[in-house]
């Protein structure tokens, strides 16, 4: 399969640089899978999992933050606030996290406080969900 | 000239100094180290959403987005400084650097508003009584991407609430790995000319971009992501700025100790020479007159 030139930089790292066949990330619409020569175009991002099938053909998951593709002339770059393996997604601290802003959540708050228990809550999800599916997987 | 009682007591005090400005060149270096890497780590990205939105910026259609402007007059615009100090002193002129850059701004500008970063930021504008938010209260010490998260958060409510029109970073930019330099950077809103000449990482994207869903989806879903990692980056950058400027502040004050001690010591021993020699002075001419008292009465 044709491949193309992927990089996915986290705020923290730079999670993948390399060829890739396709990959797979999460829009607000639901999720877009991006394969080689793909048209030019920007995605915004939401929390959810991104799976890059690499040039082997082996898949890597993912958990990914907000952010955007920008896939421009076959080269595609993913700007996340964050990118975990699920390996590296600690489950009990993101089972605490969540537990943490429903808690927030339940009380009364200011719109800035609200949106930040919104953003850590869904964090935890994409965390957990990613996490979750990837033991089933084993 | 002083007794040697005295220079003793100085220089213990000195030695004293030392141990202190010695433990924390050593605290200093090995922060740096961690802020160093750090920096490097988040550097790609820093780069890459600059240039990102620089691209966007240039090909996205004319949108109406409230991260482009908002529809004020420019003289009622109200103006925030986003200002990151250290939380303590003792680092050369890294947290003078900052504020004289900011000061410098509010003389234009006394009514801004001003989100303070770090203690020593904090307490100089608090004094001259500028307009500074006080619940806004965050350490400059072990940078997180939680905290420029909450940062981030604070500052786009506001700017979304038309509180604040115009919002400015001001940060130590790292210049060569040894040199610093005070900086500031607009934040919000965007604007096309100000990304005109970016050097970031090249991402060619044509004016057939898709934007999904739509252009104004996109920046919403962008910029609050971008504002996020710039201020992630520039808190990093200051952070390691800070551990270098503090290691060559406490370098030099052990070097001076050091020097002080030379002459001290020096003065000491003089001193100390100088009262010997008066003794023995004084014994001598003791005897001899006691032994001329003797060889008088012999003589009688």
């Amino acid at each position: 399969m044709a491949t193309f030139e992927l990089k996915v930089i986290a705020i923290d790292k730079v999670f993948y640089h390399g060829k890739c066949q396709q990959v797979i990330v999460s829009t607000a619409d639901g999720s877009i899978g991006i394969m080689s020569h793909h048209e030019n175009s920007v995605f915004a991002l939401v929390e959810g999992s991104m799976r890059i099938q690499m040039e082997d053909g082996n898949w890597i998951e993912a958990v990914a933050g907000i952010g955007h593709v920008q896939v421009a002339y076959n080269r595609v770059t993913i700007l996340v606030d964050f990118a975990e393996r699920p390996e590296e997604i600690d489950e009990h601290r993101a089972k605490e996290a969540l537990e943490r802003a429903q808690e927030a959540m339940r009380q009364k708050q200011s719109i800035q406080e609200y949106h930040m228990s919104q953003a850590n809550m869904a964090r935890a999800m994409a965390r957990l969900a990613v996490k979750k599916h990837y033991i089933k997987d084993k | 000239m002083a007794n040697t009682k005295e220079i003793q007591t100085r220089m213990h005090s000195i030695q004293d100094t030392m141990k202190i400005t010695k433990a924390m060149y050593m605290i200093s270096s090995s922060k740096l180290k961690k802020a160093k890497k750090a920096m490097e780590d988040s550097e790609e990205h820093f780069y890459a959403i600059q240039g990102s939105i620089a691209r966007i910026l240039r090909h996205v259609p004319d949108i109406e987005n409230p991260y482009l402007g908002h529809e004020k007059p420019q003289e009622k615009k109200r103006i925030a400084y986003l200002v990151v100090t250290a939380d303590k002193g003792l680092a050369g002129a890294y947290n003078q650097n900052v504020i004289k850059l900011v000061q410098e701004k509010l003389d234009e500008n006394p009514e801004s508003e001003l989100f303070v970063v770090g203690q020593i930021g904090r307490s100089y504008f608090e004094k001259k009584g500028y307009n500074i938010h006080r619940h806004f209260q965050y350490t400059a010490q072990n940078p997180s991407i939680h905290r420029a998260r909450v940062i981030s958060e604070e500052i786009l409510v506001r700017y979304n609430n038309m509180e604040i029109d115009e919002v400015y970073i001001v940060y130590t930019k790292n210049i060569n790995g040894m040199e610093s330099e005070a900086q500031m950077y607009k934040l919000l809103p965007l604007s096309r000319t100000d990304f005109g000449n970016n050097n970031g990482i090249e991402l060619m994207v044509s004016d057939t971009t898709r934007y999904l869903p739509t252009p104004n989806d996109v920046m919403n879903a962008i910029v609050p992501n971008y504002v996020t990692g710039y201020i992630y980056g520039a808190l990093v950058e200051s952070y390691a700025c800070e551990q270098n400027d503090r290691m060559m502040a406490m370098d030099a004050a052990t070097g001076n100790a050091t020097d002080m001690l030379r002459n001290l010591s020096i003065e000491y021993n003089r001193v100390r020479q100088a009262a010997i020699t008066q003794e023995i002075t004084e014994v001598i001419a003791g005897a001899k007159a006691q032994k001329r008292k003797k060889k008088a009465n012999e003589e009688r």
